[in-house]
């Protein structure tokens, strides 16, 4: 029994050491942005003197942080709904059926995966051009639909294969359709796997910065990631004001894990491994 | 739990739609609404964009119909957007060009208009307008500024030291020296960031190779990198490592720049657009330059050359508009201004400053030029022979290789394409 | 357009039959439509750009293999390629050992039962929720050699000695990124982990154990072969991200990969001939760059490939 003790005080000082050092840079970074320079270069390790909102004061005066933040509202939960429902119903078909093509299908999708779509940045520029995409937020919509379903097929598909046929061919024998089967009967045992793509896809979108670098130049439909860019540039030097421009960047994907944490928990345990 | 999710779920489904509606409602708007021309400038200077709200400002008031927008990218990245743009057939309809090569590389590839018939072009001198003047002899860019590299200095430091601006080569190690064993850090370099030693060794290097004459015998083939001067240019930079910052090897720019305003270091080899950031770090800073003494019995030396050039998109649909905008940045009244909330020295000669040490410096630079001569000259090649440079003194600097292999390795990158 | 699949299923009639028969292939369309368009398309012209020589950054005349015989044969090009590829080598060798071996033993402690595991998968997660661009930035922050958090921590616990310009030293410079890599990705790592060993049935271990198997033995006879399909898609995954490798280096490093080409990587390397580098570090040569993008794609994709073979098949056997 003595020996179960230890052990499980090992197992106590290692799960909390791993969560000092995961979390003590992120409150490092928090509360360093309300230090200002000075005490920044004396003392970095400290607790800040007092709380002083100045500086997000003077970073939300000179950059439209609530308009990044809208539009990286509305391009990672797009984009997300296009992954989701275009990856479902294509892992349905991979998993559900055996046409000859499926496992060709299934490996063309996977391919995807395999290499960065950097590489061919220019062709895409071009290509959102023609489709006058430029300066649009259809256009990282759409990318990042497209790079997301690869993923997103690997997971659903696993996890269509393990669903019980037999729910199927009950809901067929009662003259379902393949839509209603679809919809109505294997969506919805589905939940944990389409929260993991959710949850992957939603950090992956909302956190680029390279596509939006290339295809917005405009202003007022930048997203987060990338508006930030700029402001690191100018402020180099102050230190103060690079912590707080990273928090805040970073804030708004804390507080939606915070609230919905225990979702994001189960949706990515339950369908990562299937 | 589940009920939770599949909540969620419907909510952001149901917010993305109607998000979708909203979004691409002012979508169709953006460009339909207005009437009048509106020119876009693409530039790395995202520090300068207040200035050029003013300077837009004043060009409005001789053209209110042009609308003019100032759009720059940070820095590391202006080159992969510009590209990526301009290969598409898009891009902003005038474009500042990074100097030399690499900006006449897009005058090459036929992404940029010739401007040799542009009204008031003449007014930059031959040297100036070199920077932006393509192989073929034609130029492409309205020339914006001059540069110079040099060592600053804290005057208080050297004040409460009793020490004085170098006269020699020797002067300048002994004030090391001095520096160091009271205790100050002689010289604010880092070598982390390739670029900074480029441009430090361009400030200290024409001391040891000998300004201009090696400049002109590189470029005419009869030196090569190999050769005794530039090597010990090389050398004195290796030895200039004694006096650089602890842990340099880890410091980039901030750092260095950090070290420097608050008065931990006592010298400081950068350019001359840090004047301005360096003030707004710290106001009380007294800020000293020297040009460069000989170590060769030669003229001490100010590195300088021209900067940040401003050429018309080829594929522009307002190339009337962006020349009359490219006019005016010829003229005095711009670069008036520009000198003025930049502090920094135009290329258009003659144009008189407020500030004192701007004056000095730019009376020094002509006094004393030398060129920047791996970005002037050397700045092609994959990599160029610039960032070669970087790349192997920072292997220097590492211990890995000497000075020789440094030139060794110039040298070879420099034959795959320097072929004069 | 999402609407499109709910109503008219009511009824089942003959006719409506063969309607039914051939609709099935339309789910697969728009996620087709949707890839092939944005993904395969751009990457698949990008290709072609690899038989072209270029000048700068137009179009010259078809010259066949030549890049790629260049990319191997002429210097620096062959150097530079084979540093890049032997430091994603190490890449990938120490985040598998570093990350994913530490994301194992911390799965297998929250699934010992251990309190406050909701707390444990929380914190480990949560630096992935970061832009990989923020963590860069704040690391850099952090690491700087006199500022910066770590080297204040270590000298004040009396470790000067150790304090070091971490990003400037060729020697930890790479490992230092791989470790704020590993920072990164372990909640992810521990997630699978812990999934793959919830998914063992409780009775086999039972079993094991009965049979007086326990400790390490348990650990390596049983529970790491019955989690199979979590390894091998940790390793999957983990192979292409290091391969992948970009956003870190360039954030922390530049496009250089300094010092010294140190922390170069061959997404680094594409990216500095295909785009010129920051502030045109190189000059742009995008046959070069494009024939750089077929060989890493070339790597990636063979070497997935057979990772995931042995995973679907293994995936049949059980």
């Amino acid at each position: 029994m003595k020996g179960r003790n230890a052990t499980r005080s090992i197992y106590y000082i290692i799960a909390y050491f791993f969560a000092a050092i995961s979390l003590y840079p992120i409150l490092l970074m928090i509360y360093s942005s309300f230090k200002t320079n000075a005490e920044l270069f004396k003392n970095p390790l400290s607790i800040p003197k007092s709380f002083s909102l100045e500086t997000y004061q003077k970073l939300l005066d000179q950059i439209p942080f609530f308009t990044y933040f809208w539009n990286s509202v509305i391009v990672s939960s797009v984009s997300v709904t296009c992954i989701l429902l275009f990856g479902s119903l294509a892992a349905f078909y991979i998993a559900r059926y055996t046409f000859w093509w499926n496992n060709l299908l299934f490996f063309f999708f996977l391919l995807g995966m395999m290499i960065p779509i950097k590489l061919g940045i220019v062709p895409l520029f071009m290509l959102m051009k023609d489709l006058s995409l430029i300066n649009s937020l259809w256009s990282l919509i759409f990318i990042y639909t497209a790079t997301g379903i690869p993923l997103s097929i690997l997971i659903l598909t696993g996890f269509f294969r393990t669903m019980p046929v037999e729910l199927e061919e009950a809901a067929r024998m009662d003259g379902a359709t393949d839509i209603k089967v679809f919809w109505h009967v294997l969506l919805p045992i589905m939940r944990p796997a389409l929260g993991t793509v959710m949850i992957i896809n939603f950090i992956q979108s909302w956190n680029d910065f390279f596509f939006p670098l290339i295809f917005i130049t405009d202003e007022m439909k930048k997203t987060i990631p990338v508006g930030m860019l700029s402001l690191f540039g100018e402020y180099s030097a102050d230190w103060g004001s690079l912590f707080a421009g990273l928090t805040l960047s970073s804030l708004p994907m804390i507080v939606l894990f915070f609230i919905a944490s225990k979702q994001f928990m189960e949706g990515l345990t339950a369908g990562a491994v299937k | 739990m589940k009920r939770m999710l599949s909540k969620f779920l419907g909510a952001l489904l149901l917010i993305s739609l109607v998000l979708v509606g909203c979004s691409s409602e002012t979508d169709g708007d953006e460009t339909g609404s207005e009437d009048g021309v509106v020119l876009t400038i693409g530039s790395w200077r995202t520090e300068d964009t207040a200035a050029y709200e003013k300077i837009i400002e004043a060009f409005n008031e001789e053209h209110p119909d042009i609308k003019v927008e100032f759009k720059p990218s940070k820095n590391t990245e202006y080159n992969t957007i510009l590209n990526t743009a301009l290969q598409s057939g898009e891009g902003p309809d005038i474009i500042q060009l990074r100097p030399y090569a690499p900006g006449m590389e897009l005058a090459k590839a036929g992404y940029l208009e010739p401007l040799d018939e542009l009204n008031g072009i003449d007014v930059f001198s031959e040297e100036v307008i070199s920077a932006a003047t393509s192989d073929d002899g034609k130029i492409y860019g309205v020339p914006l500024s001059l540069n110079s590299a040099q060592m600053f200095y804290n005057k208080k430091i050297f004040e409460e030291h009793g020490l004085e601006e170098p006269k020699t080569w020797d002067e300048f190690i002994e004030l090391n020296e001095k520096l160091k064993e009271e205790g100050v850090t002689p010289i604010a370099l880092g070598t982390k960031e390739g670029w900074l030693l480029s441009l430090a060794h361009s400030i200290v290097g024409p001391a040891h190779y000998g300004a201009n004459d090696f400049v002109d015998q590189i470029t005419t083939g009869e030196k090569t990198f190999t050769s005794d001067e530039f090597v010990s240019s090389l050398k004195a930079m290796d030895e200039l490592k004694e006096y650089f910052p602890d842990n340099y090897e880890g410091l980039g720019m901030e750092d260095i720049r950090t070290l420097f305003f608050s008065g931990k270091a006592a010298m400081f080899p950068l350019g001359s657009w840090e004047i301005e950031v360096l003030r707004e770090m710290n106001p009380d800073l007294e800020l000293g330059f020297f040009p460069m003494p000989s170590a060769v019995g030669k003229e001490p030396t100010m590195t300088t050359w021209v900067d940040g050039s401003y050429g018309l998109n080829a594929n522009s649909k307002h190339k009337e508009e962006a020349k009359k905008f490219l006019e005016f940045m010829t003229t005095e009244k711009f670069a008036k201004l520009f000198s003025d909330e930049l502090m920094r020295i135009p290329a258009i000669p003659g144009v008189e400053t407020d500030d004192e040490l701007v004056t000095k410096m730019a009376e020094a630079s002509e006094q004393y030029s030398t060129a920047y001569m791996m970005l002037v000259h050397f700045n092609e090649g994959n990599p160029t022979t610039k960032a070669a440079l970087e790349a192997e003194l920072q292997g220097m600097y590492l211990g890995e290789q000497s000075p020789e292999d440094v030139a060794k390795k110039l040298q070879k990158n420099a034959k795959t394409y320097f072929t004069r | 357009m999402q609407l499109e699949t709910k109503p008219n299923v009511q009824t089942g009639t003959k006719q409506k039959k063969d309607w039914k028969k051939w609709v099935i292939h339309l789910f697969p369309i728009p996620a087709l439509a949707i890839y092939v368009l944005f993904i395969i398309y751009p990457l698949f012209a990008a290709f072609t750009y690899s038989l072209f020589d270029w000048q700068g950054i137009k179009r010259g005349a078809f010259i066949g293999i030549e890049n790629f015989i260049s990319l191997f044969t002429k210097q620096p090009f062959n150097d530079m390629f084979w540093n890049a590829f032997q430091n994603n080598i190490l890449y990938f060798v120490l985040e598998m050992i570093v990350q994913n071996g530490i994301a194992f033993v911390l799965a297998y402690i929250i699934y010992k039962k251990v309190k406050g595991a909701e707390f444990f998968k929380i914190a480990y997660f949560l630096p992935r929720l970061l832009s990989v661009i923020i963590v860069g930035f704040l690391w850099k922050l952090i690491l700087n050699p006199n500022f910066g958090a770590l080297n204040v921590f270590l000298n004040k616990i009396g470790l000067e000695s150790w304090a070091k310009p971490w990003l400037g030293d060729p020697d930890t410079a790479l490992i230092a990124i791989i470790l704020v890599n590993s920072w990164f990705g372990l909640g992810f790592a521990v997630l699978i982990f812990l999934a793959g060993l919830q998914g063992i049935p409780t009775n086999l271990i039972e079993a094991a154990r009965l049979d007086g198997a326990k400790g390490l033995t348990l650990i390596c006879k049983i529970i790491l072969p019955l989690m199979a399909p979590a390894i091998t898609i940790i390793t999957v995954l983990t192979f292409i991200h290091a391969f992948e490798a970009f956003e870190l280096v360039y954030a922390m490093e530049g496009s250089m990969g300094e010092p010294y080409y140190s922390t170069d990587t061959l997404a680094v390397y594409f990216y500095r001939l295909a785009f010129g580098g920051s502030g045109g570090a190189s000059s742009v040569a995008i046959g070069l760059g494009s024939a750089l993008a077929v060989v890493l794609f070339t790597i990636i994709a063979t070497i997935s490939a057979v990772f995931l073979y042995i995973l679907r098949k293994r995936e049949v056997e059980m």
